[in-house]
């Protein structure tokens, strides 16, 4: 639509002095003008729905036993769609397909509302927008208090000057215009004080100026900083919006930040969520889709998708309280969103479980555990931890056994996966993410693979690439 | 292989809890010792005795009647620098101790091991390995879990291969370990160092009395294996 809109405005802005082909003209004329009048038509149709008011108007005659009144049901439907027809952008649009009346010249300038039809497809315009309504008050306030210095000036002026001593002043509305002129610092000099009190009045009201430009400055300047994150925030749920699934992660710390280490390097799509400005501003830094906001509230689930968009919610916040808070958020709003919680106690592990969180991780169990590997055995659990942490080139992985690959119905004995540089651990038979079936482990030669299977093993990342690449 | 050592606990808060509960599932000896001023509660139930001390005075931790030869110390304070002061209290006293100690950042993995901790667990390391595995790899989570997380009846271990046992002098490739239920992960080939050598690179080492075996297996499978290997001779 952007497109169409430059395209057109060029096209008109060429043609007010040059002459334009005629072909070309015609495609502004029929073309863009049959475009806006569909988009115009199409927001009206959507903008409510009209079926409610129909059935709700037959239903009424019916139940009064009498006939649908078309013009009272016609009428309806006008004062339903009225809100669209009156909003502003309705009436920009509108008036951006006047300009298609050749014949009234005068509406050419009109065009210009085909450039403000650019607001609605540029959220940083409309941002722009939001940031001068937002500080309307402190606005008015300082067109009010400029309104008076100009006032004030230009009387004192016109009192200092305006018999005849300026030769330039003919009357009230000139030195209204000079001291608006000068208190914004353009100062075209077309008008300039004489006098050496109308010079006094001058400087004070350039100083004025200065000062009220500065205040101006300051104010949208600042307002831009509030709402930089919302505009962030914008930014980040349009650019989600395009993901087929993502993950949330809630919680930027010292598990968040390992975390979203992990999943950008399994290339998972993910977006961070902390209320915390310094930790979600470094996870921005850092590369991430991040937003700036309370995980407890719904809203920004139901800006990133929770009902068809979002996979996964990871809430991993140093706060139990706040993770069970978070999960609850969560499964109230889809309860098929997976959720895995943090969670250091474990009466609130109990609690997370009865709320239905899919999967609860205690940090300290973890260590715990792998502390009680090392107690029996410390070469196993250094093996242990190369495998787990993945800084070795050995790694654990799993391949999942495509339907008519080369393993598909082959037995373990007969793919001989010492050939492909791996050890096989296990198998878990047919079974997707959620629903894997029981472990198989070190299954015997005999043992039949089928498509569907998960095969757990340790080798090179390289080896196991392969060995993914030759089912292809 | 290894003579069954005794653990010294050094903890408080939800660390040294959840280690005193995996370390007693593992049915080891373990004394728990905390610090006297109980910034972080450490219960482990009315029947535990839990030896109080003041980590800054060396007579409180000799006390404890630490020996270095017999005991694994583990440091699993919540404070990163209670722990760091109580790595080099140990070392300074007990320069040969074998410490392990639990870290929560990569920076404090990283001062433990300066102070002389011969083995780190970062629990956020691990943890998000197995929150990312929640996503990206459920059958490697899952496999772990059997392995590792679950108390039940897989499980990795090391065998240390003992003189005269018929594995002294054989070549790796000549051992049907599938046979004995066990899969064979890695190595420890004392003629070629100390270094870890994953299997999966199909290097045939010969085995020699005193290389380690890392295999994982079902318990049952592991304790024969185990006998086998100690009683059956070359």
């Amino acid at each position: 639509m952007i497109t169409v809109i430059l395209f057109s405005v060029t096209i008109l802005v060429i043609d007010v002095k040059d002459h334009i082909p005629a072909w070309l003209d015609d495609i502004d004329l029929y073309f863009v003008t049959t475009v806006f009048v569909i988009e115009y038509f199409l927001r009206m149709w959507i903008y409510s729905d009209i079926h409610k008011i129909i059935i709700e108007e037959y239903e009424e005659s019916q139940f009064f036993d009498k006939k649908v009144s078309s013009f009272r049901l016609i009428a309806k439907i006008f004062k339903n769609k009225w809100g669209y027809i009156s909003s502003l952008s309705a009436i920009i649009d509108l008036i951006a397909i006047i300009p298609s009346y050749r014949g009234l010249r005068v509406l050419r300038v009109l065009i210009l509302f085909r450039a403000f039809k650019m607001l609605r497809y540029t959220k940083s315009l409309t941002g722009f927008l939001y940031v001068l309504k937002n500080k309307k008050f402190e606005l008015m306030t300082l067109v009010a208090l400029s309104a008076f210095f100009i006032f004030i000036a230009g009387i004192m002026l016109y009192v200092f000057e305006g018999n005849n001593k300026n030769p330039n002043i003919h009357n009230l509305f000139d030195t209204f215009y000079w001291a608006l002129i000068t208190m914004s610092t353009v100062g075209y000099g077309d008008i300039a004080p004489v006098t050496p009190e109308g010079k006094i009045v001058t400087i004070l009201i350039i100083i004025m100026g200065i000062g009220l430009i500065s205040f101006v400055t300051s104010i949208i300047v600042s307002s831009f900083n509030e709402r930089l994150e919302v505009l962030r925030e914008d930014r980040v749920i349009q650019e989600i919006g395009k993901k087929n699934s993502i993950t949330v992660l809630c919680g930027y710390g010292l598990l968040g930040r390992l975390v979203a280490q992990g999943l950008q390097k399994e290339s998972v799509e993910f977006v961070v969520i902390d209320k915390d400005e310094e930790l979600a501003t470094l996870a921005y830094n850092q590369g991430y889709h991040a937003i700036c906001t309370d995980a407890t509230n719904g809203q920004v689930f139901q800006d990133l998708g929770i009902e068809n968009r979002i996979s996964h919610v990871l809430c991993l916040t140093s706060d139990d309280v706040q993770n069970t808070f978070i999960a609850v958020n969560i499964k109230s709003l889809n309860k098929n969103v997976h959720v895995t919680a943090r969670c250091s106690d474990e009466e609130i592990a109990q609690k997370m479980k009865f709320a239905h969180v899919d999967q609860v991780i205690m940090p300290e169990e973890v260590a715990g555990m792998m502390g009680a590997v090392y107690a029996g055995e410390p070469v196993a659990f250094k093996v242990l931890l190369s495998i787990i942490e993945e800084k070795e080139k050995t790694q654990i992985d799993e391949i999942t056994v495509i339907g008519n690959s080369f393993l598909d119905g082959k037995t373990i004995g007969a793919v001989n996966f010492d050939k492909f540089r791996l050890i096989l651990l296990g198998v878990f038979k047919n079974g997707s993410a959620d629903t894997l079936g029981e472990f198989i482990f070190n299954p015997q030669d005999d043992f039949v693979i089928n498509a569907g299977d998960n095969l757990v093993c340790i080798g090179y990342v390289s080896a196991v690439a392969n060995l993914k690449r030759r089912m292809q | 292989m290894r003579e069954q050592k005794n653990i010294i606990l050094f903890g408080d808060g939800s660390f040294g809890k959840q280690l005193y509960k995996q370390l007693v599932y593992a049915a080891y000896n373990i004394k728990a010792v905390s610090t006297k001023d109980g910034a972080a509660q450490f219960e482990l139930g009315d029947d535990i005795y839990i030896h109080k001390i003041n980590i800054k005075k060396n007579d409180d931790i000799l006390s404890l009647g630490i020996d270095p030869e017999k005991d694994l110390l583990y440091c699993a304070m919540q404070k990163t620098a209670n722990n760091l002061f109580l790595v080099l209290t140990l070392k300074t006293l007990f320069a040969d101790a074998k410490i392990i100690s639990i870290s929560n950042s990569f920076e404090s993995t990283r001062k433990l091991e300066y102070a002389g901790t011969d083995s780190v667990i970062d629990l956020y390391e691990a943890t998000s390995r197995r929150v990312v595995n929640i996503l990206t790899k459920p059958a490697v989570r899952r496999a772990l879990d059997e392995i590792v997380y679950k108390q039940n009846n897989l499980k990795m271990a090391e065998i240390e291969i003992p003189k005269e046992s018929f594995l002294d002098g054989v070549f790796i490739n000549n051992i049907d370990f599938k046979s004995f239920g066990v899969i064979l992960i890695a190595i420890i080939d004392i003629e070629l160092g100390h270094e870890l050598i994953f299997t999966d690179h199909r290097m045939n080492n010969k085995l020699d009395a005193g290389d380690v075996l890392v295999v994982v297996a079902k318990i049952d499978a592991l304790k024969k294996f185990k006998d086998t290997i100690a009683t059956t001779k070359k």
